[in-house]
């Protein structure tokens, strides 16, 4: 498996504040990865150090077997917020990403327009926010990056934007196959188009993994309350939440757990993710409801 | 990069330049009427004493035509020139990107950092140096009767306004717009400081720079009090200065000062019976004290020969400054910015 970015302690501090603290991570190539955590989890500093926009503090980044660098033909990367040039015409840009990449596909980018159904001739300024993000990431594909970045691109979409500009990028994967590394606070919005997860919080990786094998491999547990300790060989203990009377688990579990005296739940995306989130072994009582929808 | 710099550069360039073309034309059509005018109040092709007369009458013939308005406006366009390159084409430069947020797009587009702000400072500075120097060289020309006949083309008020000096300062204000803009990451806040810079750089240049630049020529000679003079004095304590105009016709003053036989400026005390108001004898009799003192007048001056020579080492240290700042801008951009 050959990777897209590796990162190895890698840290970003201004000034004392840190951003990200001794993160180490690899994420694979030839997949949508889906980077998700909390807010300040260091996700969109993370993606600023892999497409070269941000220098790291200390440690090291390695993004498709090179220290990134701006400027780069191989990386694609959309902003959060999705910056465009307010005074530019949606053609403009066009004209622009064509000028400033020697590999721009320019029938990509046009097709990509009028299939989201912008008007070359309407100045970025004057689109809505899901507009903007279609034009950001038309300019990030059209690129024809081997790795294409996007942070938080759909937070600031209403839910119909929201859809179509997911169902925008599971196209372009679709025809491209370029990898895609793609952050947000919300599972809703990943579990639509990836196929890899990673869940980051405080800079520490918690689960890393194809989604399949996520969803095949947790489970909830429901039983009478007990004591935790004794899961049993290949078992890890991801939340746990205790009443008087009952105990709710969330394990990890590559073989299937048949014990009659739990109640065995399926858990899909966002149970886990969340579980993830919530807190590791021990300490997951106090945030048990930020974990329970 | 050029294309994209240029599409967003174009409308303040179109706006300035549109500027330049009516002064340009204003000059332009009042060409005529200056070169006609020294002809028939006989300046051109004028010979020894009888020039000082006709340039006089053919200054004041320019007096209330278009050519002294277009003059006037001219001047005042290249002392303006530099600080509205500096606001509305330095300072936005890259303020405007990082305030915006685009820095984040077009850093991400495959062209580095470095030739990005190359780029964008070539073509605004070079816009920047052909506008100023264009102006400049038809004012300088069109102007040379003038200059010719008033000897006062060392004035520094008029120095900055003639020859390669103007090219230098609208470069330098470019930069110096680019640079606050990249270190203070507002385009409003670069805007005032870019203003207050250059101003400064245009009143710190004639009172520090220049002088320093030119290596002015310092003679002392001895007062005879039988041309004209000023003074001024107090009636009570008797301190008195005397000022004397050195004749130096088409070279800079620098400054002038009416000296002792020690050297030392000469601030009285008076003879009260002979000067002031309770004198006896007038001015005359004050006058004849005065010859008295042994009094020198010590004049330091910049010649008027020396014209281009100090156009071209103020450009000079102007275009030296202008690199240096570029060049941290160009370090900045590639190595300390987000």
């Amino acid at each position: 498996m050959t990777s897209a970015l590796i990162a190895d302690g890698l840290t970003k501090r201004y000034g004392r504040r840190s951003a990200l603290n001794d993160c180490t991570l690899d994420i694979p190539a030839g997949h949508v990865v889906g980077l998700v955590g909390p807010n300040g989890a260091g996700k969109s500093t993370l993606l600023q150090l892999a497409c070269g926009l941000l220098d790291p503090t200390a440690g090291r980044i390695e993004v498709l077997g090179a220290r990134p660098v701006s400027g780069s033909p191989q990386v694609g990367f959309v902003a959060q917020d999705t910056p465009v040039y307010a005074g530019l015409t949606v053609a403009d840009h066009l004209r622009m990403g064509a000028h400033l990449n020697p590999s721009w596909d320019a029938a990509l980018a046009e097709r990509r327009i009028a299939q989201v159904g912008l008007d070359p001739k309407q100045k970025a300024g004057k689109l809505s926010g899901g507009q903007r993000a279609q034009l950001a990431l038309t300019v990030a594909a059209a690129k024809r990056p081997n790795l294409l970045l996007l942070d938080e691109p759909v937070a600031a979409l209403d839910p119909l934007a929201r859809r179509n500009f997911l169902q925008g990028l599971m196209e372009l994967t679709a025809e491209q196959g370029m990898s895609i590394v793609m952050s947000s606070h919300l599972v809703a919005d990943l579990e639509r188009v990836c196929d890899h997860l990673i869940v980051l919080v405080a800079s520490r990786v918690r689960v890393a993994g194809d989604v399949d094998d996520l969803l095949a491999t947790h489970h909830r547990l429901v039983g009478r309350r007990r004591d935790t300790t004794e899961l049993g060989v290949g078992r890890a203990l991801v939340e746990q939440s205790h009443t008087e009377v009952q105990s709710t688990l969330v394990v990890r579990s590559t073989a299937p757990i048949v014990d009659p005296s739990w109640q065995v739940d399926r858990l899909d995306l966002e149970d886990i993710v969340l579980a993830y989130m919530s807190g590791a072994t021990g300490d997951g009582t106090g945030r048990v409801l930020e974990g329970q929808r | 990069m050029i294309w994209m710099t240029w599409r967003q550069f174009r409308t303040p360039a179109l706006a300035t330049g549109t500027l330049l073309l009516a002064l340009l034309g204003g000059l332009a059509l009042t060409w005529s009427e200056v070169t006609e005018l020294a002809t028939q109040t006989g300046y051109t092709g004028c010979q020894g004493d009888a020039c000082r007369a006709a340039a006089e009458t053919f200054l004041q013939a320019l007096q209330p035509g278009w050519a002294s308005e277009f003059h006037i406006a001219a001047i005042g366009a290249l002392y303006l020139l530099p600080a509205l390159v500096g606001i509305f084409w330095g300072a936005p430069l890259v303020a405007r990107e990082l305030e915006s947020g685009t820095y984040r797009m077009v850093f991400s587009q495959s062209v580095s950092r470095g030739r990005w702000l190359v780029v964008k400072l070539a073509v605004g500075g070079g816009a920047a140096a052909l506008g100023a120097g264009l102006l400049s060289l038809v004012l300088t020309e069109w102007a040379q009767p003038i200059d010719g006949a008033s000897a006062d083309r060392m004035n520094p008020l008029v120095f900055a306004a003639r020859g390669v000096v103007p090219v230098g300062y609208a470069t330098l204000a470019f930069v110096v717009g680019v640079a606050t803009g990249l270190l203070l990451r507002r385009t409003l806040g670069a805007m005032a400081v870019t203003l207050l810079v250059v101003v400064s750089l245009q009143i710190a240049a004639p009172f520090v720079v220049r002088p320093w630049l030119a290596q002015p020529i310092t003679t002392v000679t001895p007062l005879t009090f039988d041309g004209d003079f000023g003074i001024s004095m107090s009636p009570d304590t008797g301190r008195m200065t005397v000022h004397v105009e050195p004749d130096r016709r088409g070279d800079w003053v620098v400054s002038s000062t009416t000296i002792t036989s020690t050297g030392a400026e000469f601030t009285g005390p008076a003879d009260l019976t002979r000067c002031g108001p309770r004198a006896l004898g007038g001015r005359e009799a004050c006058q004849r004290w005065l010859g008295e003192q042994n009094l020198s007048l010590k004049v330091s001056y910049v010649p008027g020969s020396k014209f281009w020579g100090l156009q071209w080492r103020e450009f000079g240290v102007l275009i030296a400054l202008t690199v240096v700042l570029s060049l941290f801008c160009l370090w900045w951009v590639r190595r300390r910015l987000v």
